[in-house]
């Protein structure tokens, strides 16, 4: 998945050589493969998928080579890692971890190298379950791309939207001219009438709010007038009045927006300039910048394109505002004019209100400061995923005791108590009763002997290959930070552990 | 190669023969056997489309250890199928999907046979489902695919277990073919991706599209129209072109992956019953975390496809029957493309000979109470169904 989304290199590692059953379980090795490196191979015949993407092997256990060379990990921007014990899993961690400490808005690919911040997502399957842990310090996100960007301002419309409203007429004899008013016109008309009646407030209560849908609803001449539907229907929240969401307070009194350095992120820079901008009243009223987006609705074509265009006027005297606040950031840190382009600003402004900021724990936190309670309350969900997790996490336990994973061997039964009281020792850590998670589930976990089921690895291979494409492109939210399948219910869910 | 090195099925598919060897707690209906590794060997399994989800559905499977698939395509590959279907090479180009798609998965694993059907799934009769044990769709075209199960539904005896044919249908909600918006658009949507996928970068090169800008949009309403005008395509607005354009999605290679392995895990569970099946619907978003949902869709009462009864409408009588028509091609649960109408055995409307449908005409734009009664029932034919709706229809 990952060959066809445009990444430029891959590099493959595995000391292993190809038995059979690898070419049971992947479709990009084949009969031939026998007894040859699996790193060679995977990436010859991977190769072939794309031939814009240029693949590296290295037939070396990870191990080996990070022990030769400590600094590896840092020339990629994401490691992918598989079939690796929990000791491999945390000593990558953590070595990507160090190297993550740098999160910006620019795409991965856009940076210099050497500057590389690393992704680090392991992904494994036993049987029918599956796991995915993913792990930076820092990943920022400007377009989440939400359903509705929509920022109409029906409580304090700017003069030139106020003024555009004004414009319709209201009494004509044109009933097509009457059923094309587009609706914002009508709630804008509707509440300044609420307005001038109610000491200049806007409905706040459940009564007023219906009051004022009634008024508008009395407006109407005919059942077929859809744009008082929209109106109607549009006035729960354009009663919200218009301010910043406290999830962008809480951003803009991160520590890393206060102290901006010249290593600052552009994110950071961005937001800063942003909340200048928002403090500013004279400039702003207090408000984010206007995204700029309005909703399809009934109206003529012209009179819906000017609407449009008033909105994405007004989006762009804010983005002249906040370029200029950036333009002077930029300067005071030491940094080139110019650097943050306009086209990042405009980007940044449109989505002001959704953006995102997921801090991961780490693979050390996870298992040295447990989020006990958490766990307890994911467990008491008689249908939750969650004791796949903790089984997954006993069977490395059972892992480090006994050199193998459980129901490896023919008497897989007998490791049944064994991984159970793995298990229990794991609850018990956690100050759980260790009746919560069934033994049938172990049974089960030790009846898939660690085998790959090419269905289960092609099922997390989608999901991982989906979250790190959102993380190498900063689009869309990826998850924070396990998610867990269990392919016989086929239910899953995400836990930030 | 020496014996030693011989593909033996314990070994190429341990993970699986672990789960058929080994019995379950938590499913202790399951008993292991051998005659289950024989049967998955053996059975028959049909593949609908070999496009991306087809390509992803026919590696699971031979990767689960079937060796007796079949695949039915229509299409031929195109040169903006590469990037996704992953069957196929550049030297590929204008061969059927089924046949390259099918010598692909051969060549790869040893063992597995693949037949193509290089036709279209309405070419095959009765006698050509009946042979398959399980059905896998991985079609975009909800026509075909209600088609399909209209089909298999149809073909159920109650007292012949053998008749009834599992679906699993794998389906993505949005997006569309590439190869369709270059080569055969259909639908005012086809021709608005085509100017904003296409065209854009043909004519703008790297600037970026500002889908807030009345002037981006205003060309690509008018790219699009353009188009929809060679084509004889109705319905490009301003207004569509909009919604259509801030809706595109990335990475549907990730997503056919998932959907493709959702569909083949049930398919390996129901062949062996080592597990149980997911009851009975999944589905997958991932634009904000990873989102999965599953449920059960509930059997509707008077489904036009599995309720015996027939179906019941209320309409207007001084409404024409083209009206009429119009509502059942909207209606979400009839969605009908070409309806013909027929009552008591007597033609009302015809869409097919050219002649019959001129000579009926004329019925269209009377009003039903001009045609027929309240409560008569009519019997409705159309392509997307394989057999004829009987509809109780009372005026109101």
């Amino acid at each position: 998945m990952i060959m066809s989304s445009g990444i430029g290199q891959f590099t493959v590692v595995d000391q292993g050589t190809i038995a059979q059953n690898d070419i049971g379980s992947n479709f990009f090795l084949d009969f031939e493969s026998l007894g040859k490196s699996k790193a060679e191979r995977a990436c010859e015949l991977l190769g072939e998928l794309n031939e814009d993407v240029q693949g590296h092997w290295i037939a070396e256990d990870i191990i080996s080579v990070l022990n030769e060379n400590p600094g590896f990990l840092a020339q990629f921007s994401t490691v992918i890692a598989t079939d690796i014990t929990r000791e491999t899993a945390e000593k990558i961690a953590a070595l990507c971890w160090l190297n993550g400490h740098s999160a910006d808005t620019v795409a991965d690919n856009n940076r210099p190298a050497g500057k590389k911040r690393t992704t680090f997502a392991w992904v494994k399957t036993v049987g029918l379950v599956g796991a995915v842990r993913i792990a930076v310090p820092e990943h920022t996100i400007v377009e989440t791309h939400p359903e509705n960007v929509a920022d109409l301002r029906i409580d304090s419309p700017f003069p030139e939207l106020a003024e555009f409203a004004k414009s319709f007429n209201f009494e004509t004899e044109d009933g097509l001219e009457f059923g094309h008013i587009p609706y914002v016109a009508i709630l804008l008309k509707y509440m300044e009438e609420w307005r001038n009646e109610h000491g200049g407030e806007i409905p706040s209560t459940y009564a007023a709010k219906n009051q004022l849908k009634a008024n508008i609803r009395s407006g109407m001449r005919s059942p077929d007038d859809e744009n008082f539907e929209e109106a109607i229907g549009s006035v729960l929240r354009s009663c919200q009045r218009t301010a910043v969401p406290n999830t962008i307070k809480e951003l803009f009194n991160d520590p890393k927006c206060e102290n901006l350095t010249a290593e600052s992120g552009n994110f950071w820079i961005l937001m800063r300039g942003v909340r200048n901008f928002v403090n500013d009243h004279s400039k702003s009223g207090g408000v984010l910048p206007l995204s700029g987006t309005i909703p399809d609705m009934k109206a003529l074509t012209d009179s819906y394109v000017t609407l449009q265009s008033i909105y994405k006027a007004k989006a762009k005297r804010d983005v002249q505002e906040v370029s200029k606040i950036v333009e002077s950031l930029l300067e005071s840190l030491g940094l080139a004019a110019g650097s943050i382009s306009l086209q990042e600003i405009e980007s940044f402004c449109k989505y002001s209100a959704f953006l995102k900021v997921i801090r991961y724990r780490s693979l050390e936190e996870e298992y040295q400061q447990p989020k006990s309670k958490e766990i307890a309350s994911w467990l008491s969900d008689p249908d939750s995923v969650f004791p796949h997790y903790v089984l997954l996490r006993a069977s490395d336990s059972f892992y480090d005791d006994h050199g193998r994973y459980p129901g490896e061997g023919d008497n897989w039964e007998d490791d049944v108590d064994q991984l159970h009281a793995n298990m229990t020792t794991l609850l018990q850590s956690w100050g759980i009763e260790s009746d919560a998670v069934s033994k049938d589930l172990t049974y089960e976990i030790c009846r898939y002997g660690n085998g790959s089921i090419h269905n289960t690895a092609s099922f997390m291979g989608g999901v991982v290959s989906q979250e790190v494409i959102k993380l190498i492109t900063h689009q869309y939210t990826p998850m924070d930070n396990t998610f867990i399948f269990d392919g016989v219910r086929s239910v899953s869910a995400v836990f930030a552990v | 190669m020496t014996d030693t090195q011989a593909i033996t099925d314990n070994k190429r598919w341990a993970g699986v023969y672990k789960l058929l060897d080994r019995n379950s707690r938590i499913h202790p209906e399951f008993e292991p056997q051998e005659e289950i590794k024989e049967f998955i060997k053996s059975c028959k399994i049909l593949v609908i489309g070999a496009g991306g989800l087809g390509c992803e559905i026919l590696k699971n499977l031979a990767l689960s250890g079937f060796c007796d698939i079949h695949v039915i395509d229509m299409d031929t590959i195109d040169v903006s199928n590469l990037n996704r279907q992953f069957l196929f090479r550049r030297a590929d180009v204008g061969k059927p999907k089924a046949v390259t798609a099918a010598e692909f998965v051969n060549r790869r694993v040893q063992g597995v046979e693949v037949t193509p059907h290089y036709c279209k799934i309405q070419d095959k009769d009765e006698d050509f489902y009946s042979e398959f044990a399980l059905i896998i769709c991985g079609l975009d075209s909800i026509e075909a695919r209600r088609w399909i199960n209209a089909t298999l539904v149809g073909m159920r005896d109650e007292d012949n277990p053998d008749s009834i044919k599992p679906l699993i249908d794998g389906g993505k909600p949005t997006g569309f073919p590439l190869c369709t918006i270059a080569n055969t658009p259909r639908l005012p949507e086809h021709c608005i991706e085509w100017a904003s996928v296409i065209e854009w970068s043909n004519r703008h090169g790297d600037r970026k599209m500002d889908t807030d800008d009345p002037k981006d949009i205003q060309w690509l309403y008018e790219t699009a129209l353009t188009r929809a005008e060679q084509y004889n395509i109705q319905g490009v607005t301003y207004s569509l072109t909009q919604g259509v354009v801030k809706n595109i999605i990335p990475a549907i290679a990730a997503t056919n992956a998932i959907v493709a392995a959702s569909c083949c895990n049930e398919a390996l569970k129901i062949a062996t019953t080592c597990a149980k099946n997911l009851n009975n619907y999944m589905m997958y978003s991932g634009n904000d975390s990873v989102y999965t949902y599953t449920f059960e869709h509930q059997r509707k009462d008077d489904c036009p496809v599995c309720s015996n009864s027939s179906t019941r409408l209320d309409f207007s009588g001084d409404k024409t029957l083209e009206d009429f028509m119009e509502y059942l091609k909207e209606k979400p649960d009839v969605q009908l493309k070409k309806p013909s109408f027929s009552l008591a055995g007597k033609p009302l409307y015809m869409q097919a000979p050219k002649p019959l449908e001129e000579a009926m005409r004329p019925n269209l734009s009377k009003t039903l109470n001009e045609l027929f009664s309240s409560g008569s029932e009519l019997t409705i034919t159309d392509s997307t169904l394989p057999f004829s709706l009987q509809t109780i229809v009372t005026f109101v």
